[in-house]
């Protein structure tokens, strides 16, 4: 089977015969693309490569996408369904009232930590970087800090005290508890054990008094830890709770200001992108149609021995196309070695895993897409040309 | 008539508005397999004839004008370029005065170019019958730069001749060659295509050479800024 019809077949092959023999001047339009779109891949990744760096240093500190819920309210079982629904929701939990989530702890060496927040916890919580949650009422994560000034480390076990004040009666009750981990001093900055819902409940049901507690999925809570599943959710989410009127506060700030690194970087390469595609779009156009011209007794030699008019349109397109492919292979060969290069060099200044140039492979696709296309239209000036070539030409000198 | 390759009657090409150059060409009939000679002063309009043959510049009044069964005068008239583009491609070759090769690619491609382009199956007979017949052999894999005019020509030849068009238009096609050549040449293009069955129309301002092989004369007849043709 043929998948194309012969003179296009023959058109192909004349075209790209051509292209090869008159290598000189083909190497220099590929070299011409190469010089403008290497350099623009070169700048794209070096956008990308600030802006997600500054993104994954924000990420790497899940603080960033924690919207603090300032004061108390009477959050119900149904407020809680609403924003786990919400998509941009990546974590949350209820807390009690704060004044309530204290504890004192005490070491097996008799050190002591008085009033350490209780954090409720669960699974997926950013702040435990992928640790188990803490489960049941007897296993519990100590922040670094905590762990620090009672001596524990993971595996340990802590005795904890929780006091109330009944009928003008002091009371307190103690509770064994194993420390299943210690949190990194990055991920929390303060004295606090980590525990989960049902302790937490207990601990404020038994400070409140109440001997028959009401279930966790019944009862309202005065707060709640919240976690947005992206920076760009933070925004978002802190708005809703905003407009039902709880006070909130995030790191808003420096999403802000990646936000804008990254609008900004992105207007400056868009105008320096343009400046120069348009500039090469319409050198390429012009060196096609001179092309045209160098070649007209070529082309009306093959417009008289009978090939139809549209081959003549195709002839500059399909060397142009050439141009785009080879042009796009060496600047993106070219790219990822300045890439690597700038990588390498500045790796001093960076963590693991994080770059100053990315080049990521879907950028590159979109890119050499563009320059087949603008190649194309590019072409159709030359071919415009070549078409409107009177065959005749070819039987005399002209 | 089908024994008519191309026949032409009141047709007429004026070129370059009123002060320009009138072709009529008042009957013009080629047999198949016959050759013509086309013969007249220089200026006296043989290209334009030519070009009007060829199918590649529009008559002003097509009259009648059929080539190989196609009414060529239709297609004009359609302004149908593509199916000219097509009919010139299966019905005529074409051995210009010089050049007529493409420079990017080898002879042998150059000799294969009418029949890829029309899909034909690969001749290897018929294409080492004209290697051989015009001593190409030697240079089948070179680019036509590096060839001489004279060879230049035969591979023009053997590019005419390739997919058996039943017309062969030469214009001039010996006129940059010395006489020795020149008459070496002539014989080659009108043996071969006499041996292929082919009809020829030889434009050409040296009567004494095509006398020698024997072709029916049509001549020139100009008159102020107009030439006619009968024949």
């Amino acid at each position: 089977m043929r998948l194309l019809p012969p003179p296009a077949l023959s058109t192909w092959r004349l075209a790209v015969a051509d292209f090869i023999h008159d290598w000189r001047v083909s190497a220099c339009l590929v070299l011409a693309l190469a010089a403008v779109l290497a350099p623009l891949l070169v700048l794209f990744g070096l956008k990308s490569g600030i802006v997600t760096t500054l993104r994954d240093r924000l990420l790497a500190d899940p603080r960033n996408l924690e919207v603090m819920i300032v004061g108390t309210y009477q959050l119900g079982p149904k407020w809680f369904a609403e924003l786990r629904a919400h998509g941009d929701t990546g974590f949350v939990i209820p807390r009690t009232r704060s004044l309530a989530a204290t504890l004192d702890l005490v070491g097996e060496n008799g050190r002591s930590l008085a009033g350490a927040e209780m954090v409720p916890s669960a699974s997926n919580d950013p702040l435990l970087r992928g640790q188990a949650p803490p489960q049941g009422q007897d296993r519990i994560l100590l922040s670094h800090s905590a762990a620090r000034q009672l001596g524990v480390s993971a595996g340990g076990t802590v005795t904890a005290l929780i006091s109330r004040t009944l009928g003008g009666e002091r009371q307190a009750r103690r509770l064994p508890l194993t420390v299943a981990a210690i949190l990194p001093e990055a991920a929390f900055g303060r004295d606090a054990a980590f525990v989960s819902l049902d302790l937490l409940v207990a601990a404020e049901d038994y400070r409140d008094g109440r001997d028959t507690p009401m279930a966790v999925g019944e009862r309202p809570f005065s707060s709640a830890r919240l976690f947005a599943r992206t920076l760009d959710g933070v925004a978002g989410l802190a708005d809703r709770l905003r407009a039902e009127g709880l006070e909130v506060r995030t790191r808003a700030d420096d999403i802000e200001m990646v936000k804008a690194v990254d609008r900004t970087l992105g207007f400056i390469f868009a105008i320096v992108a343009g400046l120069a595609v348009g500039g090469y779009v319409l050198s390429l156009a012009s060196s096609l149609w001179a092309n045209v011209d160098r070649k007209r007794r070529e082309l009306a030699l093959l417009r008289l021995l009978g090939f139809p008019p549209v081959a003549a349109l195709a002839f500059p397109a399909i060397q142009a196309g050439l141009i785009a492919v080879a042009g796009a292979v060496l600047s993106v060969m070219l790219a990822y070695g300045v890439a690597h290069l700038v990588n390498v060099s500045l790796a001093s200044n960076l963590n693991r895993e994080e770059f100053v140039c990315l080049l990521r492979p879907m950028d590159v696709a979109v890119a050499v897409a563009a320059t087949f296309i603008l190649a194309l239209i590019a072409s159709t000036l030359g071919g415009y040309r070549a078409l409107r070539i009177d065959p005749a030409e070819s039987l005399r000198d002209v | 008539m089908t024994d008519r390759l191309l026949d032409i009657s009141d047709l007429v090409c004026q070129r370059g508005g009123a002060e320009g150059f009138t072709l009529a060409i008042d009957a013009l009939s080629v047999h198949r397999g016959e050759a013509v000679g086309i013969t007249g002063p220089s200026g006296s309009g043989k290209s334009t004839l030519l070009d009007v043959v060829g199918l590649v510049l529009r008559p002003s009044r097509p009259g009648r004008f059929t080539l190989a069964g196609s009414d060529v005068a239709a297609l004009w008239a359609g302004g149908r370029q593509t199916d000219l583009a097509r009919l010139r491609a299966q019905s005529i070759g074409y051995v210009l005065q010089t050049g007529g090769l493409l420079p990017f690619i080898s002879v042998l491609d150059n000799i294969r170019l009418s029949r890829d382009l029309l899909g034909l199956p690969a001749d290897p007979n018929g294409e080492k019958r004209l290697i051989d017949a015009l001593g190409l052999g030697g240079l089948l894999h070179k680019k036509p730069a590096m060839l001489s005019i004279g060879e230049r020509q035969r591979v023009a030849i053997a590019r005419a001749l390739a997919h058996r068009p039943p017309l062969v238009l030469a214009d001039e096609p010996t006129a940059s060659l010395d006489p020795t050549h020149a008459a070496a040449v002539m014989h080659l293009l009108l043996a071969l295509a006499a041996e292929l069955g082919l009809g020829v129309v030889v434009v050409s301002h040296d009567w004494d050479l095509l006398s020698r092989f024997g072709l029916r004369r049509v001549e020139a007849q100009p008159g102020g800024n107009q030439t006619r043709f009968a024949g």
